[in-house]
């Protein structure tokens, strides 16, 4: 992992549609380059609001978003994208005609590159490219293919930041194991991850984790002490003791033992 | 009669729009009626179909009878080309399926130089039982704007029969286009109808009125209307279904978008069920380009134009 800065959002503040509260007030936190960074918290604490936000979606009332030094506050969706920035939604569109080899190749740039792009992507989310190529981005997919799917599509664009927008949600358990693998693939492939969830379990593949709090920043630092937080604001501490850090050690000792 | 050179530059000019007619060219052995402009330049039979055109003072008469239990795997081909600047083309098809039979109809109407070219079409189209019967009609008008087009057909889809319509409208410049299809289904038949209109400048003025009565019990039908209108462009769309049976059921889906100063997009859903067992419903959408489709592009570095581009192309 790099130790320099790929994404600063300093001080950022949105307010509502009715503009009488801010959905996130005044956030500041650090992405390092080419590491995992969980954005964590219950729902409704403005993490899904704070990945639009960085994306080019919604617009801060005040404070500002640096990609690689650059101020790309005012920035707009596309002009985020073309410097390496990509959003995987959490509940990603359908497209009526659209096939899914023209989805996940729209962001390829190198249009010579796209039909292995297309296809190595599709492989590493654990579908089968030649069922899926022809097929259409539409109702017909079931929602864990279409979310497969989108994440194949920010695998294959290669951007330098992708922001996972509750990635998991909706999925069953045994696709959760493989999401897993599918985040380290990523990172592998260069990738930074900004993930946002609110499951502690999808969480501990980060390396550094924020935990939002009715909007604001409570602490920022390694995901176990940003858990402990997360558990004592909830007053689950003898829950996450019991249950959550044994996982996580679990985890933890599960991946030394695969690198030894 | 027969003028296959004719014939063939008339479907050679439909490839100029990206459109494979390899399966439809003079050489092809299926079953077809070709005409140039008013005069009838090929008609092919096969073991089962009727094929009989009789041409009139400002147009042809086309019979087809496909015979009781007949199944083509190849389409039968109409034909209706004319490569005149101005005239008045009129086309009486009446078809029959009779029994047990299972066809596709392909319609191409190809005006490729259209300056002041009238094209009207009265079509009737009687569907036998057990039947299924796909009618595809594809048109292209050229680039100048210079087409009425008017296409009226009334469709009776008889028990138990499958009935599909698609029409699509979405290569070059339109002209004005007024197209009328009216479908009577009768017991336990399903009717799916699809239409697509691509309005591009100011010279296209397209309506479309997609009708279907559930005139016999459990009777089904799915109308999906999708248009886009630009740079001026005008589409009407006007879906309407009744429940006139019981337990029949049926929707309406409109989808339009609307692009460029002075484009315009109506749609108009008319729905009835007389019967208390019916469950007819409809859905429309209309004006821009859905931002979670738009954003969904953007972020993978495409501008707004060519996301919205992107997503007209495939939907139509």
């Amino acid at each position: 992992m790099s130790s320099d800065v790929l994404l600063s959002v300093k001080d950022i503040s949105i307010l509502s549609e009715d503009r009488q509260c801010n959905i996130v007030d005044t956030i500041s936190f650090d992405v390092m380059e080419g590491s995992i960074h969980s954005i964590i918290g219950p729902n409704g604490a403005g993490k899904s609001t704070l990945g639009y936000a960085i994306m080019g979606v919604y617009h801060p009332c005040s404070g500002k978003i640096f990609f690689k030094g650059k101020d790309i506050t005012d920035l707009s969706i596309t002009e985020r994208a073309k410097r390496g920035i990509t959003l995987a939604w959490q509940t990603p569109a359908r497209f009526d005609g659209l096939s899914v080899y023209d989805y996940i190749g729209v962001g390829v740039k190198d249009k010579n590159l796209i039909e292995q792009r297309v296809r190595e992507a599709l492989e590493i989310v654990n579908l089968d490219p030649d069922v899926y190529i022809k097929r259409k981005v539409d109702a017909n997919l079931s929602g864990g293919e279409r979310k497969r799917i989108e994440l194949a599509s920010v695998i294959a664009m290669r951007p330098k930041l992708v922001i996972l927008d509750e990635a998991e949600a909706g999925m069953d358990l045994i696709v959760l194991e493989s999401f897993m693998d599918i985040f380290n693939k990523i990172k592998e492939l260069g990738m930074t991850i900004l993930l946002i969830t609110h499951r502690e379990d999808i969480g501990m593949v980060s390396d550094n984790s924020t935990l939002l709090w009715e909007g604001k920043v409570l602490v920022n630092g390694p995901f176990r002490e940003v858990m402990l937080h997360y558990c004592e604001k909830a007053g689950l501490k003898q829950i996450c003791n019991r249950t959550l850090f044994e996982r996580f050690d679990q985890f933890i000792n599960g991946i030394i033992k695969d690198e030894t | 009669m027969s003028d296959k050179i004719d014939s063939g530059e008339i479907l050679k000019s439909l490839g100029k729009y990206d459109l494979d007619i390899s399966n439809f060219l003079p050489e092809h052995k299926g079953p077809k009626l070709v005409l140039n402009f008013n005069k009838i330049s090929t008609i092919s039979q096969v073991e089962g179909v009727i094929l009989k055109g009789h041409e009139i003072e400002n147009g042809v008469i086309a019979d087809i009878i496909i015979k009781e239990g007949t199944v083509l795997e190849d389409p039968i081909h109409l034909c209706f080309g004319v490569n005149k600047e101005t005239g008045l083309q009129e086309i009486f098809p009446r078809i029959i399926a009779e029994d047990n039979s299972s066809v596709t109809l392909q319609a191409h109407c190809s005006f490729p130089n259209a300056k002041n070219l009238i094209h009207k079409m009265f079509g009737h189209i009687y569907i036998g039982k057990n039947c299924k019967f796909v009618y595809n009609e594809t048109h292209f008008h050229g680039y100048t704007g210079g087409a009425t087009v008017a296409p009226v057909s009334y469709v009776y889809v008889g028990e138990n029969s499958y009935f599909e319509n698609n029409f699509f409208l979405t290569q070059g410049t339109i002209g004005r286009m007024k197209i009328q299809i009216d479908i009577y289904a009768f017991k336990d038949s399903i009717i799916n109808s699809n239409v697509k209109a691509f309005g591009k400048n100011s010279l296209d003025s397209i309506r479309v009125r997609d009708a279907v009565f559930l005139e016999g019990e459990n009777a089904r039908s799915i109308i999906k209307m999708k248009a886009a209108a630009i740079g001026g462009g005008e589409v009407m769309m006007f879906g309407i279904t009744e429940g006139n049976a019981a337990n029949t059921t049926g929707h309406v889906d409109c989808t339009e978008i609307v692009k460029d100063r002075g484009s315009r997009c109506r749609a108009i859903p008319l729905i009835r069920a007389t019967d208390e067992s019916c469950h007819i419903t409809h859905e429309a959408s209309l004006g821009k380009v859905d931002s979670a489709q738009l954003n969904a592009l953007m972020a993978r570095g495409l501008d707004e134009d060519e996301a919205t581009d992107l997503i007209i192309k495939n939907m139509l």
